[in-house]
């Protein structure tokens, strides 16, 4: 064959070689990712002024809603929030004060919003850590099941179940537990008073009181997990890269395993980790029932005055922290799905 | 000249013969699903028989001056789902707050559905920096965390069903918008737009005669979830103590057993029959929804 | 029916009155209806067929392939043991060992999150009793040697699937069919998805590799001369049926069956006279007036240039320096490969796409840049879009199809009339009984005659058809491209049409312009390039067309 036709694949092969180079363009991934990290940090920060600050009314009168106060301390209330200065002065006020980590002070704690969320943050972050990572392994290996064998029993029951989990408020499914474990588990808190001081003891009594709560928010979470791994293994189901994976002579779950369930997850993994909003919601309600000292149980409070400068500086925490999973899922991606990594 | 109307009545009729049969179409599929007949045939049921609440129940027995009954009493041949803590039926509670939650929570979905089919619809269409923007907000939106993001708007706001409406509405749309987006660059993607282009049509009629018929069904498959969801969403707002007091939707109603005790006190009648309404009926939300998924997104044939 | 047993006596594979049904909503479709088959050791076979005639679902039954909707009745004899007879065992130690598949689209075939290498070795690991999983040099080394025969570097075994252009992706696949050294390879439309000169690079691979191998080949393919180049029969498949066995050449010269003639007639030999503005119709096409007058150019481009900013930054100039006219009652056609930019100079053609620099002329006057211009310039130029069954709204019937184009341009004075016009202008006779059809109940290229009718409604001056038969059956090609012909003989109608297919330029064209990255590197009468072509790359062109060319050895006689 003449010249002209060896090089007609050409164009091909260089568009095949230019991704190649990995090194820079993982760079430039990253950085991407990081900017529009920032780019939405920096759109949580104005919400939060705005959503607080510049709604109708005055926030001092809607924080003192249904008490009486006198004129003098509404005006002491207003000097210590910064309300009675020009907007602009204020959100420059509010960016220095983020900058230095000044949230404000809570009203009702009578103590700096920081300090609170920190304090809060521990219990929080114990909670939603198990509860997520309990739900993954649950979630995935039960909707991989019930996607290889679609509509066996198993996958009617797991599915039905976890429709009917998903259908309930997390709170309610608290309740619930509550209830039914009275006496055999306990009603809230985090820990007893009299427990021994000693690492061992102070554990085993966290643990146990971590139980229940995880148990609820658990639930609902990974029957979400569940429906997404179910359906996006069933979507590859019908791929012909399976074909050829059992025209090779693969056995079913090797098949399953090699091929199907690697693609599957791709989609699964990144809802996973965009779904973090969701498992914070659940967070809220199921600190709430079982008294659980973390952000939710915080976000609770404040909101019975309302305490406008916590309810400000916990949105702040959980928004930024989703925006931290998203970052995390972008990357894991990369790590999963070579066709991310080529461009 | 213009058309004689024997002409436009002939051309009419084709088109709406094509509508009735793509209905009749959708139907027969949707029949298939037991599922979704189940979560239809509850749902129809139970919306009728929260709009007939008036006629069937006295509005005044939920008035607390006009009750004589015991709190808190359990399931009793007067009372068949016992008392609540001021001495009111709880069925009676619960069958109205039914009216509230539904109410709340179509409202909702229509507010963020409306918002989300613009936003995604545009976004896609148009491309450019206006299609970036919109979904870089979207994106944004769509991982906050929802009831946070609900309960500072329900903080800040005058209490009320408004603005529970409002703060779920606002918080939930970027869902449909990326579902609604998505949908539209399929469609876009097809040779037969294409084809229109090509003779000649503009935005108006590309979005209004190819992308909105295809887009909508899918939307409206998915607004039954979002109902759904601002049915939970409600709920657990109202739990929390954001409702409106004055009228108590099934949220409302846990709450007040939640404060009052119920249980320490093992009051479980107070606690089940509002749970148990929210869980019925967002099931049959979702059973309908996925069975409406999957008769118009072909793709998810044979899938559930 | 003529059986012929294997050149050594062995038979590999025997088919005894198979007979595949799928289980549907209520009753069973019948694929495949006893057919009888053999084939002997190192034989190769084509079988050939229309969409839906059941070829794929033949070939995916010998290894049991199939979906669990399917029933099988009958016998696959593979090397005498039959097929539907063995446990999961043994079936999972022949599948690939004795027989493997090539995959039509081996974008989709493979893998696409595991490297080259992991795939090709994947079956060695899993068959080869010697290669023990825990020598991987030597499993190396075998993965190399395979690329090796396949042409590719070593190097490509690191690469995931994304990385490959489509006809390595296919060489990849070729490569893990000969993994496990099998007596027989099915290929399933392996070249269906390729370009025509990458096409003609795999198919001599192919038949180097079986050839040299040893190996027994059943090829699937809609297109004979795909066929006839790679095997020594061909059997014709029709409504499950093989209706023709015959060797290659004789079937392509000499076809008997009826359906094999039309399979045979639908791609021309370029240079043969009878197929010279004569597509394979059933519809005798009108006389050609001997003298046409050739007008005014209708359609000019000058120095067009059309580029893309591609991922990266880079820009791609798709189209570079184009001058192309197209003359009143001419058809021409525009021919070249994937890529060469054929589609954007029509997308541009039709103001769908924005040039860089240069100009389009309609009748002398520039595309208008307004939009309203731009509206009424769509009523004289029209598009014909390659895939009739995407190019029309699922949801909108044939009436609202048609009229669409009317109504954008407010032509609302009897649409009907129009419509129905349109409709027997595009040979759908009677109008009436189309107009409230769905386009998913009509037939291919009844859905192509719907798409220009809804053209032809708008009374365009010229139309653009882009690949207007590339996704139609073979027997409806000749139909569709007939019409074409029609409207330029009976209405005048101007045509550019945009081909991958020189014989299609050889069955309507008048003049053709070869299109290679972005530039017309050779434009004239059909005659004067398809039989003496001057540049290098109309030559390859014409040397990857399967069948090849009727050609005398002095370039621009014609034989006979």
């Amino acid at each position: 064959m003449s010249d002209v036709l060896t090089g007609i694949e050409q164009p091909a092969d260089e568009e095949a070689a230019r991704g190649a180079p990995r090194g820079s363009g993982a760079v430039r991934f990253l950085l991407g990712k990081l900017g529009s990290a920032l780019l939405s940090l920096a759109l949580v920060v104005v919400l939060g002024f705005l959503l607080f600050r510049m709604i109708p009314g005055d926030p001092v009168v809607t924080m003192t809603r249904g008490r009486p106060v006198s004129p003098e301390q509404l005006a002491e209330l207003r000097e210590r929030l910064g309300v009675d200065k020009p907007m602009w002065q204020q959100f420059v006020d509010y960016i220095g004060g983020l900058l230095r980590g000044d949230l404000g002070t809570s009203y009702l704690f009578q103590r700096p919003v920081a300090d609170l969320l920190t304090e809060r943050l521990g219990p929080t972050l114990l909670l939603v850590g198990t509860a997520t990572l309990l739900a993954i392994v649950l979630g995935l290996w039960f909707g991989i099941r019930s996607a290889w064998r679609r509509n066996s029993r198993f996958d009617k029951v797991s599915t039905g179940t976890a429709l009917t989990l998903w259908s309930m408020p997390q709170f309610w499914l608290g309740l619930l537990l509550l209830i039914a474990f009275a006496g055999v588990f306990p009603s809230g808190g985090m820990r007893y008073s009299d427990t021994p001081p000693d690492v061992f003891s102070q554990t085993l009594d966290v643990a146990y009181h971590l139980v229940l709560p995880c148990l609820t928010l658990t639930a609902a979470v990974y029957a979400q997990y569940l429906l997404v791994m179910r359906s996006s293994l069933l979507e590859e189901m019908n791929a012909e890269y399976l074909t050829t994976a059992r025209a090779k002579g693969l056995r079913d779950d090797l098949v399953r395993r090699r091929h199907a369930v690697p693609n599957a997850l791709l989609p699964t993994v990144t809802l996973v980790f965009l779904q973090f909003g969701m498992v914070l919601n659940g967070a809220v309600a199921v600190e709430t029932v079982y008294s659980w000292p973390g952000l939710g149980l915080l976000t609770y409070e404040a909101l019975s005055g309302p305490d406008l400068p916590v309810l400000q500086g916990a949105f702040l925490v959980l928004a930024a922290a989703v925006i931290l999973m998203n970052v995390l899922a972008d990357l894991l991606y990369r790590v999963l799905d070579p066709r991310v990594r080529a461009t | 000249m213009t058309p004689t109307t024997d002409e436009t009545r002939g051309v009419r009729a084709i088109t709406w013969a094509r509508r009735k049969q793509a209905t009749a179409g959708v139907w027969r599929e949707f029949a298939r699903d037991r599922g979704g007949l189940i979560g239809l045939g509850g749902l129809v049921l139970i919306v009728l028989l929260a709009l007939l609440a008036p006629v069937l129940t006295d509005e005044t027995a939920l008035e607390v001056t006009n009750t004589t009954a015991q709190p808190r009493q359990p399931p009793s041949a007067q009372a068949w789902l016992g008392t609540d803590r001021d001495g009111i039926s709880v069925l009676l509670l619960v069958w109205w707050g039914a009216r509230v939650s539904l109410l709340i929570g179509f409202s909702a979905a229509l507010l963020s559905v409306f918002i989300g089919t613009a936003v995604g619809i545009l976004a896609a269409h148009f491309g450019g920096w206006l299609s970036t923007t919109l979904m870089r907000f979207t994106d944004f939106f769509l991982v906050l965390p929802t009831l946070v993001l609900a309960i500072a708007l329900s903080a800040v706001l005058p209490r009320g069903i408004g603005t529970i409406v409002l703060a779920i509405g606002v918080a939930s749309w970027p869902t449909t918008a990326r579902l609604a987006r998505a949908q539209t660059l399929t469609i876009e993607a097809r040779p037969y737009i294409e084809r229109a282009k090509a003779l000649g049509a503009g935005h108006r009629h590309v979005i209004g005669k190819h992308v909105l018929p295809a887009v909508l069904p899918l939307v409206f498959a998915h607004t039954t979830l979002v109902v759904a969801n601002s049915i939970i969403a409600e709920s657990t707002l109202s739990f929390l103590g954001v409702g409106d007091p004055s009228r108590p939707s099934w949220g409302g109603i846990l709450q007040a057993a939640f404060n009052s005790g119920a249980v320490s006190q093992g009051a479980w009648w107070y606690l089940l029959p509002p749970g148990i309404g929210i869980v019925i009926v967002v099931l049959c939300f979702t059973l309908c929804g996925r069975a409406l998924e999957t008769v118009l997104n072909p793709r998810l044939r044979g899938q559930r | 029916m003529t059986e012929n047993p294997g050149t050594d006596g062995a038979v590999l594979l025997e088919l005894r009155e198979l007979s595949v049904r799928y289980r549907a909503a209520r009753d069973e479709l019948p694929a495949v209806r006893g057919v009888n088959l053999r084939l002997g050791a190192g034989e190769t076979l084509g079988l050939a067929g229309e969409s839906g005639c059941g070829k794929s679902t033949l070939a995916m039954s010998v290894l049991r392939l199939l979906p669990r909707s399917a029933r099988v009745d009958g016998q696959v004899l593979l090397d005498g043991e039959d097929v539907a007879a063995m446990r999961w065992g043994r079936l999972r130690a022949v599948r690939w060992a004795s027989a493997s598949v090539v995959f039509q689209g081996a974008m989709h075939a493979l893998n696409p999150v595991r490297k080259v290498y992991d795939q090709i070795a994947e079956p060695i690991l899993l068959h080869d009793s010697d290669q023990r999983p825990d020598e991987p040099p030597a499993v190396r080394h075998r993965v190399h040697e395979l690329l090796d025969q396949v042409e590719l570097p070593a190097g490509k075994a690191e690469a995931f699937p994304h990385e490959l252009s489509g006809g390595q992706k296919q060489r990849v696949m070729i490569a893990m069919a000969l993994a496990c050294d099998p007596r027989l390879v099915i290929a399933d439309e392996p070249t269906t998805a390729l370009d025509v000169i990458v096409q003609a690079q795999v198919l001599e691979l192919m038949s180097r590799l079986v050839a040299e191998h040893h190996i027994g080949l059943i090829m699937i393919s809609h297109d004979l001369s795909v066929l006839a180049s790679t095997c020594q029969h061909i059997a014709v498949m029709y409504d499950g049926e093989i209706v023709e066995r015959a060797p290659s050449e004789q079937l392509m010269r000499a076809p008997q069956h009826a359906h094999s003639k039309a399979l045979a007639a639908a791609f021309p030999t370029i240079g043969d006279p009878a197929s010279r503005f004569a597509p394979a119709t059933s519809n005798p096409l009108p006389e050609q007036p001997s003298e046409r007058p050739v007008g005014e150019p209708v359609l000019r481009t000058e120095e067009l240039r059309v580029s893309f900013r591609a991922r990266g930054g880079r820009t791609v100039r798709a189209v570079d320096g184009v001058d192309l006219e197209v003359g009143e009652n001419e058809i021409v056609a525009l021919v070249g490969q994937s890529g060469s930019g054929k589609t954007t100079l029509a997308r541009t053609l039709l103001g769908l796409q924005r040039a860089e620099s240069g100009r389009v002329l309609f009748r002398g006057t520039p595309l208008p840049t307004s939009t309203s211009g731009l509206r009424d310039y769509r009523r004289q130029v029209q598009l014909v879009l390659q895939d009739p069954t995407s190019a029309l709204n699922p949801r909108h019937s044939v009436y609202e199809a048609v009229a669409e184009g009317p109504r954008i341009h407010g032509l609302t004075t009897d649409e009907i009339g129009r419509v129905t016009r349109a409709l027997e202008a595009a040979e759908l006779r009677p109008a009436e009984r189309f107009m409230s059809a769905l386009p998913h109940e009509l037939s291919g290229g009844q859905k192509q005659r719907v798409v220009i009718a809804g053209a032809l409604a708008l009374e365009p001056a010229v139309l653009v058809a882009d690949e207007p038969v590339a996704s139609l059956d073979a027997s409806v090609r000749g139909e569709i491209l007939a019409l074409l012909l029609r409207l330029r003989i009976e209405l005048g109608l101007s045509a550019l049409v945009i081909t991958h297919d020189l014989g299609l330029a050889w069955n309507i064209a008048d003049r053709v312009a070869v299109m290679y990255r972005g530039e017309l590197v050779e434009v004239g009468t059909v005659e004067d390039v398809l039989l003496d072509p001057r540049h290098e790359y109309t030559r390859s062109l014409l040397a990857a067309v399967p069948g090849g060319t009727h050609r005398a050895e002095p370039a621009n006689g014609l034989r006979h």
